[in-house]
C-alpha cells in the first residue's frame, strides 16, 4: 500500500475564498492509501516546504499530491523539495485547484468549489497511485552554435557566445554580414551613426578566431535535437575564390554591366560583380549570375581578366556542407512590406514616394546621395517633405494589425535628419498615435517638434497624388476637424515591418512555432522570450517581432547566453516525460512517424544473429521527443504510452472521478 | 482468364518469383469460391476466377496470417477492389512493393448472394460498391489477366448506402444517435468485422488491450458502442469501401453505412480517397503545410 501525503493549500485567500481547504484535508485522508492531509497558508513558501519536508520523514511517505497553483507555477518547486526530502521528484502531483477551481468558482459558501478540489485532488491521488519513479534523461551536448541571419542581433549573439569561449558558425543569406542596421544613416535617440557603431562588430566577428562566417549561404536542412543538431547548408556559388580574392575592387570599377542595388533600394546601381556596400564583411564581392553575360551567353569576362590573383572562377559550384551544432540561434530579421499594398499612397508609381530604408540611404553619408537629402525624381533638394506613419501598420482591413513600433521614433528621426541638413526645409508628420516609450525616446520626439520644427497632424492621408513636379497630398487633421492638403516635393512612408519571405518555410524545418504574420513564436511572452517550443532552438531580434536596435542586441545577447548556459556542461538533464514503445505490440504502421512534430521517433529494425531484419519497430529518441503526447494519440493499437502520464495513470484518475 | 490466370501462376511457382499464390478455389461442393494457398506448380488448376470470388484476399498478407507470411513471397490474385487495401497496406509499411506479386484481374462486379447466380452476371445482383467501381482494369498490379473493360462510374456515386447516408445526414443528431445506438445493441462482439478486414491488422487489437481496459470486451451497450466507434474511427481516411465486415457481420450491422460516411467525410475535408496512391499516408495523421483546412495553419 502507498503512503501518500496530501498538502492543501489556502494560497493566501486565492484558494481559500472558495474552497474550503480545512474540509478537503480531511476527507482526502479517508482514502486508502493516504497516509497525511495537511492544509496551509502557503505551501510554496519556506515554511511550507520544510513542513512539507518533515511530513515525508515522521509519516515516510512515498508520494505525495501538493493541491495548489497550476504545476505551470510551482511543479518544480515540490518536486524539488520532494527530491531533496528523499523521494523521486516524479512521484509528486500537483492538483490544480487554484486556476481550474477556485478563481473559476465565486460561491462564497465554498460549496461547490470544495466539491470540484475534492474530484480533482481523489483523482490526482489515484493517479499518482499508478506513477512510476523517472530518472532525467542525459544527453551528450555539442558545443559549437549556428547562428542563422547577419543582422545586428545574430553579430550580437554570435560575439557574445564567441567570447564565452564557444565555437560560431554565423550563416547569413546575402554576401556581407551587416543586415538592416547597415542601411541605416544615424540611430535614435543618440543620433550616432549607424555603420560608426556596427561595422567594429562586424569586422570583429570577421577576425574572432571563435566564429566562422558563412555568408551568401543558406541552411537547407535540420535534423536531430539539442545538443546534436545536424545542419545542411548550402554555400551559394560566389564565382570568386574567397581564399585568393583580396578585395582591392578592380573586378567591379571594370565590370561593364549594372542592376539595382538591393542595398541602396534601388536608389543607385550596381555592378554585377558587387559587394553590397563598401563596408562589406567578409570583403569579397559576388557575381550576380543571372545577370551575368559571362555566365549566361559567355560573353563578357572582363572581370577575371583584371583580377591579379586571379580569384574570379566561373566555374564554382554551390557547396553543400553538412555542420553538427548543439544550439541555434535564429535571427532571420525583418522586411518592409512590399510597395503593392499602397496603392493610394502612390508608392511605387510616384518617384518622389519612398519608403522609410529609402530615406535612411539618402540621408546616409554613403548613401547614393552622399548624404545630400535629393529627391529621387529630379534630383532636386526637397523643400517641403510630408512623412505618413502606420503605412501599412494598424490597419487590419489593408495592412498587418500589428504597431511596426520603431516608426514614431524613426520619423521623429528622419525630420531631425531633414532639417539639419535642409535648414529651412519644413516637414509634416501624418500621425495616428505617438508611441514614444522608452529611455529618452520622448524627450526625442519632443526634441523633433520643438527644436527641429516638424508639423505633426494627427490623422490619416486619404490620397497622394502628383502634380506639376510636386507630390500632392490630401488628408486629414483630426485635432483641428479640417481637411488638409499639402504641396510637397516628397513623401516618406513610415511602411510596416513584416516577416522575412520564407520565414514559414524556416520555421517547419526548424520545428519552431509561427504567428499569423509569420513571426516566430517564443515559448512564452513574458518568462522565456528568446526560447522556442523546441528545446536547443532561440530567437533574437526582428524575426520574432519589430522591435529597435537596442531591443535587437537584447535579445542577441540573451539568446547567447541561452547557448553558454545550455553548453555550459558536457552532458544536459532532460525531463524524462517522453513517450515510450512498447515493442511488443507496435505494428510499425508509422503513423507516429509521421505524426511527429519533432522528428523523435525513428524506424528501427530488430535483426537476429544472423543479421536478417525480422522485424521493425518504432522508437521514440528520448532527446528530441517533448513529451507531447501526439503519438499517443496517433497510435492504434496503443503501443505507445507517456512516461508520466501513462494511459494507466489517465485511466486511474478517470475513474476516481 | 481462369485459363492465362493458371498460366501465369504456373510460371510464377516454377521460375520462383513466388512461393505461394494466393488465389481462389471451388468449395466441395462447388457452390462457393474460397480461398486457395497454392504452393505447387502442379496444383494451379484449382485456381478459379468468377464473380464469386467475392472474398478480399489481402488480409492474407497482413501479420494477422503469420503461418502465410512462413510459406514464402505471396503472388496475390486481387480484383481492383482488393489492391486498394493492398496499397493502403503499402503505404502503411505492412507489405513492401516489392515483397508481393500482385495479379490483377479484370473484373465486371462480383456476386454476394451465391445462391441468384446462375453463370449470367446482371447488375441487380452486384454490390454498390461494383456499380461506382473505378478500379475495374486494376490499377497496380505486377500482370493484369482479362481484358481490359469500357465501363464509367457515375460521377457522384449511386446505390442504397448512399441514400441511406443522406437519409441520417437528414436527421438531428439526437435521432442518428439513436438510430446507432439501436444498429450497435445487436453486436455480439465476434470481432468478425476486424477479423476479415485488412486494415485492421493490429497484432494486439485496442480492444485487447487491458492495462488499461478502455473498451468493456462483455456484449454491453457501452462496450459495442465504444467499441463500433472506435473501429469506425480507426479507419477514417482509411477504408476503401470493400465491404467485407458488413459482409460477415452476424447481426448485419450496417457498418457500410459509417465506414462510408467517414469516406465521404475525408473525401471531403481532405480531397483524399485511400487505396489509389501507395506513396501517401493516410491523411487523418499527415500535418502538410499545404493542407486545405486553414484552421490548422
Amino acid at each position: 500500500m502507498s503512503r501518500i501525503g496530501v498538502f492543501i493549500c489556502q494560497c493566501g485567500t486565492n484558494i481559500a475564498d472558495t474552497v474550503d481547504t480545512e474540509k478537503v484535508a480531511e476527507e482526502m485522508k479517508k482514502i486508502p492509501g493516504v497516509v497525511h492531509t495537511q492544509d496551509y497558508k502557503f505551501m510554496c513558501s519556506s515554511p511550507g516546504q520544510k513542513m512539507l519536508k518533515e511530513a515525508v520523514k515522521k509519516h515516510r511517505l512515498d508520494g505525495m499530491i501538493v493541491s495548489a497553483c497550476s504545476p505551470h507555477m510551482h511543479e518544480k518547486t515540490f518536486r524539488r523539495a520532494c527530491e531533496s526530502a528523499g523521494i523521486n521528484p516524479y512521484m509528486c502531483e500537483i492538483a490544480n485547484i487554484r486556476e481550474q477551481c477556485s478563481w473559476v468558482h465565486h460561491d462564497k459558501t465554498k460549496e461547490t468549489g470544495t466539491v470540484k478540489s475534492l474530484d480533482l485532488t481523489r483523482m490526482t491521488i489515484e493517479r499518482l497511485k499508478k506513477n512510476q519513479p523517472l530518472k532525467p534523461n542525459k544527453i551528450p551536448v555539442n558545443k559549437r552554435a549556428l547562428i542563422i541571419g547577419g543582422g545586428i542581433a545574430g553579430i550580437q549573439a554570435a560575439l557574445d557566445i564567441a567570447d564565452g569561449g564557444r565555437e560560431v558558425l554565423l550563416v547569413e543569406k546575402t554576401p556581407s554580414i551587416g543586415g538592416n542596421m547597415a542601411k541605416l544613416s544615424e540611430t535614435f535617440p543618440t543620433m550616432d551613426c549607424s555603420q560608426c557603431i556596427l561595422t567594429p562588430k562586424m569586422v570583429e566577428a570577421e577576425l574572432h578566431e571563435n566564429i566562422t562566417l558563412m555568408t551568401y549561404s543558406e541552411v537547407e536542412k535540420i535534423e536531430g535535437f539539442i545538443g546534436n543538431f545536424r545542419v545542411t547548408i548550402r554555400k551559394k556559388a560566389r564565382y570568386v575564390n574567397e581564399e585568393l580574392c583580396t578585395g582591392c575592387g578592380d573586378c567591379w570599377d571594370k565590370c561593364p554591366f549594372k542592376q539595382d542595388s538591393e542595398f541602396e533600394h534601388g536608389l543607385k546601381k550596381r555592378k554585377v560583380i558587387y559587394t553590397p556596400f563598401p563596408q562589406s564583411v567578409p570583403n569579397i564581392p559576388v557575381i550576380d549570375a543571372p545577370n551575368c553575360a559571362m555566365l549566361q551567353k559567355g560573353k563578357c569576362g572582363v572581370c577575371a581578366k583584371v583580377c591579379g590573383p586571379k580569384a574570379v572562377d566561373f566555374e564554382q559550384k554551390d557547396i553543400v556542407v553538412e555542420e553538427k551544432v548543439g544550439a541555434i540561434v535564429v535571427a532571420t530579421g525583418y522586411d518592409l512590406m512590399p510597395n503593392e499594398h499602397f496603392g493610394e499612397y502612390g508608392y511605387g508609381r510616384i518617384k518622389d514616394v519612398i519608403n522609410g530604408l529609402q530615406f535612411e540611404r539618402l540621408a546616409s553619408s554613403s548613401g547614393p546621395t552622399g548624404g545630400k537629402i535629393l529627391r529621387p525624381s529630379d534630383g532636386k533638394e526637397p523643400q517641403s517633405i510630408v512623412f505618413i506613419q502606420c503605412a501599412g501598420s494598424r490597419d487590419e482591413k489593408k495592412g498587418v494589425s500589428y504597431c511596426s513600433k520603431i516608426c514614431c521614433m524613426y520619423t521623429a528621426k528622419h525630420t531631425m535628419l531633414y532639417r539639419h541638413k535642409v535648414h529651412d526645409g519644413q516637414s509634416y508628420v501624418f500621425y495616428m498615435d505617438i508611441r514614444s516609450g522608452g529611455k529618452r525616446y520622448e524627450e526625442f520626439v519632443r526634441g523633433a517638434i520643438e527644436k527641429d520644427g516638424a508639423m505633426y497632424l494627427r490623422g490619416r492621408v486619404s490620397r497622394v497624388y502628383e502634380k506639376d513636379g510636386k507630390v500632392i497630398v490630401q488628408g486629414a487633421d483630426t485635432l483641428s476637424d479640417s481637411q488638409v492638403e499639402i504641396e510637397a516635393d516628397m513623401v516618406v512612408l513610415a511602411t510596416a515591418l513584416v516577416s522575412r519571405p520564407g520565414a514559414d518555410t524556416l520555421a517547419q524545418k526548424l520545428g519552431i512555432g509561427y504567428d499569423k504574420h509569420k513571426f516566430y513564436n517564443e515559448y512564452h511572452p513574458k518568462l522565456k522570450p528568446v526560447e522556442t517550443v523546441t528545446a536547443g532552438i532561440f530567437l533574437a531580434g526582428t524575426c520574432l517581432g519589430p522591435m529597435d536596435v537596442p531591443e535587437s542586441v537584447a535579445q542577441g545577447s540573451a539568446a547567447a547566453s541561452k547557448v553558454l548556459v545550455l553548453t555550459s556542461s558536457d552532458e544536459m538533464i532532460k525531463d524524462p516525460t517522453t513517450a515510450i514503445v512498447n515493442d511488443f505490440t507496435c505494428n510499425a504502421c508509422w503513423d507516429c512517424v509521421v505524426a511527429c512534430p519533432y522528428s523523435a521517433i525513428e524506424k528501427t529494425d530488430i535483426k537476429d544473429r544472423e543479421g536478417n531484419v525480422i522485424r521493425r519497430l518504432a522508437h521514440v529518441n528520448d532527446g528530441v521527443c517533448t513529451g507531447c503526447g501526439t503519438c499517443v494519440a496517433a497510435c492504434r493499437s496503443k503501443a505507445i504510452d507517456l512516461k508520466g502520464y501513462t494511459d494507466e495513470q489517465v485511466y486511474a484518475a478517470i475513474n476516481a472521478f | 482468364m481462369e485459363k492465362a490466370l493458371r498460366e501465369k501462376a504456373r510460371e510464377l511457382l516454377t521460375t520462383g518469383e513466388a512461393n505461394v499464390i494466393i488465389g481462389y478455389e471451388w468449395n466441395r461442393r462447388k457452390t462457393r469460391a474460397t480461398p486457395a494457398f497454392i504452393t505447387k506448380a502442379d496444383e494451379v488448376d484449382r485456381l478459379i476466377f468468377n464473380p464469386l470470388c467475392v472474398n478480399n484476399l489481402s488480409i492474407y498478407l497482413t501479420r494477422k496470417n503469420k503461418d502465410i507470411l512462413r510459406m514464402g513471397k505471396p503472388a496475390i490474385v486481387a480484383k481492383g477492389c482488393d489492391i486498394k487495401n493492398i496499397v493502403v497496406l503499402i503505404s502503411e509499411g505492412q507489405v513492401k512493393r516489392e515483397d508481393v506479386v500482385i495479379i490483377g484481374m479484370s473484373c465486371n462486379g462480383v456476386v454476394y448472394k451465391q445462391g441468384l447466380w446462375k453463370g449470367e452476371l446482371r447488375p441487380e445482383i452486384m454490390p454498390v460498391k461494383c456499380h461506382n467501381c473505378d478500379v475495374r482494369n486494376p490499377h497496380l498490379t505486377d500482370f493484369v489477366i482479362g481484358d481490359h473493360i469500357d465501363f464509367t462510374p457515375p460521377e457522384t456515386p449511386r446505390g442504397m448506402v448512399f441514400d441511406k447516408i443522406a437519409a441520417l445526414d437528414a436527421k438531428t443528431p439526437g435521432e442518428r444517435w439513436s438510430f446507432w445506438l439501436e444498429e450497435f445493441s445487436r453486436c455480439i462482439k465476434c470481432y468478425a468485422c476486424r477479423q476479415a478486414c485488412s486494415l485492421c491488422y493490429c497484432e494486439r487489437c485496442i480492444t485487447e488491450k487491458n492495462v488499461p481496459q478502455w473498451i468493456e470486451t462483455s456484449a454491453h451497450q457501452r462496450g459495442n458502442i465504444a467499441w463500433n466507434l472506435v473501429r469506425a474511427m480507426h479507419l477514417a481516411g482509411r477504408c476503401t469501401f470493400c465491404g467485407e465486415c458488413e459482409r460477415s457481420c452476424p447481426a448485419n450491422i450496417k457498418l457500410n453505412l459509417v465506414n462510408q460516411k467517414l469516406v465521404l467525410t475525408v473525401k471531403d475535408a481532405f480531397d483524399f480517397k485511400s487505396g489509389y496512391d501507395e506513396k501517401i499516408h493516410p491523411p487523418m495523421i499527415v500535418f502538410s503545410p499545404d493542407d486545405t483546412e486553414n484552421f490548422i495553419k
